[in-house]
């Protein structure tokens, strides 16, 4: 309870200072360049049912992309983690690939699958794919030694060291940079949904007010943070469930 | 019975070898029990290792019965310095590990092993909930729960306060006269082996080498650190470390 206090309190201070820079803003330039919160809540009431399809769109191809990306990601990363002879080959490749702006690889991704939702998937799960195989094996280096003995002297075989303490021990990690990776994955989804023609998603959403609708386009911008809450938050509750040891009160 | 000859441990490759053991050898019966005590990283952890079958010696054999150890062996149980326990399993979880592991869970008698260790009303509790004294029991009951022939302890009572540590001792001592398994000790803490070691071997330096034997045999009873004859081992083995 107190938990959810805190976050409508601090949800409204963040209100009041949009509201402060809109006022700032608009005197300093004579016109309405940025609508306050009350004009962009308005505009969500108003456009509920529009905003709603387009939120549902939005939100599909990031948890699509999120799941693929854990798929591919985890299990390579953890080893790769673990097994240094992977590790050695591996490497090099996530080394000359991760630091290529995924977003140059959009228009190759439009010409591969078309400018439908597979390619505003793809490009986000490219980006999380990434984060998570680099948390994944980060992690996976680090797992104390003492742990993998006492399984290994209980005769476990591969598989069990990666079931029982490898998974666990990482899980963490993987969460935190799912974490990290929904605020990028949003971003790149905005740009990958304002970078087609006319469609459903909150990045085509808010194209189409920019300019001549401001406060619908705010709209928007606040369904694409209210989409970044309700993961967060899902994340945080994802957590608690799996790792559960990490919040016991000592 | 063990029967261990000549055991050499390198680590490294064989152009930068470091030896870690060198050439130890020893026999032990069944229900007997047998103490390393050494400098701390003089090799006592690996030549454990080797006897667990986690580690395959360079040179030398080890075998349990009459067959040569080649791994982890489903009759030996080995305890960790800080109990080894998985911090996200449960108290109940990690004693059955073994079990778990072996597909033999649950065992009828898990239940029975926490109630004796005094664990019954903790067992969906995390470690990290748990009393230093208690963890240490968990490590216990998992090595009990596979009923083990051969128990081996590396520093199993480390970083405990004198008091926790004699009454974990006085455990050890029960539990290996009830059941009966060979136990092996490597140990820092002379008293501790001169409690618990019907036989003491005193390593070198590393790489870790026999520098003396220290006979024990009147090890057996609880009030044994009230007795002459362990004032006269403890004694013994200062002399033999200091040498």
């Amino acid at each position: 309870m107190k938990q959810v206090l805190i976050y409508i309190c601090s949800i409204i201070f963040l209100l009041l200072l949009w509201e402060v820079a809109s006022i700032t803003i608009n005197t300093i330039n004579s016109g309405s360049v940025l609508p306050g919160p009350y004009e962009a809540l308005s505009q969500v009431v108003k456009n509920g049912a529009e905003l709603q399809r387009h939120f549902l769109a939005s939100a599909w191809r990031l948890v699509m992309a999120m799941l693929i990306a854990l798929v591919a990601a985890v299990p390579l990363g953890l080893v790769i983690g673990h097994e240094r002879s992977v590790d050695t080959f591996v490497s090099p490749m996530i080394y000359i690939m991760y630091p290529i702006p995924q977003v140059a690889l959009i228009l190759f991704l439009f010409l591969i699958f078309g400018t439908g939702s597979a390619t505003k998937v793809a490009i986000v799960a490219i980006v999380l794919f990434f984060q998570v195989l680099v948390s994944a094996r980060g992690a996976a280096k680090n797992i104390s030694e003492e742990h993998l003995v006492s399984v290994l002297s209980a005769g476990a075989n591969r598989w069990q060291v990666y079931r029982h303490v490898i998974f666990p021990a990482t899980l963490p990690s993987i969460l935190t940079s799912v974490r990290v990776g929904i605020g990028v994955g949003i971003a790149f989804l905005y740009i990958a949904e304002t970078n087609t023609a006319q469609g459903m998603g909150l990045g085509s959403f808010i194209k189409r007010y920019m300019l001549f609708g401001r406060d619908r386009a705010f709209a928007g911008i606040i369904a694409m943070a209210f989409l970044g809450l309700v993961l967060y938050v899902g994340i945080d509750i994802l957590e608690r469930i799996l790792c559960r040891w990490k919040y016991i009160k000592r | 019975m063990i029967e261990v000859d000549n055991l050499i441990i390198d680590y490294g490759s064989s152009d930068r070898k470091l030896r870690a053991v060198e050439g130890v050898s020893f026999r032990l019966g069944q229900s007997e029990s047998l103490a390393f005590i050494g400098p701390s990283g003089c090799g006592k952890t690996t030549l454990l290792f080797a006897l667990s079958g986690l580690l395959t010696p360079s040179e030398g054999s080890v075998r349990i019965g009459k067959e040569q150890v080649a791994g982890p062996r489903r009759n030996v149980a080995l305890i960790l310095q800080n109990a080894g326990l998985l911090p996200w399993k449960t108290v109940w979880q990690n004693a059955n590990l073994s079990l778990i592991l072996s597909g033999d869970y649950p065992a009828h008698n898990a239940q029975d092993i926490l109630e004796e260790l005094g664990l019954r009303n903790v067992k969906s509790r995390f470690p990290a909930e748990l009393s230093e004294g208690m963890k240490r029991r968990v490590g216990i009951a998992r090595a009990l729960s596979i009923s083990p022939s051969v128990l081996l302890m590396d520093e199993p009572l480390a970083s405990l306060d004198t008091l926790t540590r004699e009454k974990i001792q006085d455990l050890f001592l029960t539990l290996w006269k009830d059941r009966g398994f060979t136990l092996i000790l490597v140990t820092h803490d002379i008293e501790e082996a001169a409690f618990l070691g019907q036989e003491i071997i005193v390593l070198t330096e590393k790489p870790a080498r026999i520098k003396a034997r220290v006979a024990n045999r009147e090890v057996g009873s609880l009030d044994y650190r009230q007795t002459e004859a362990f004032d006269r081992t403890v004694c013994r083995l200062r002399e033999e470390l200091e040498r």
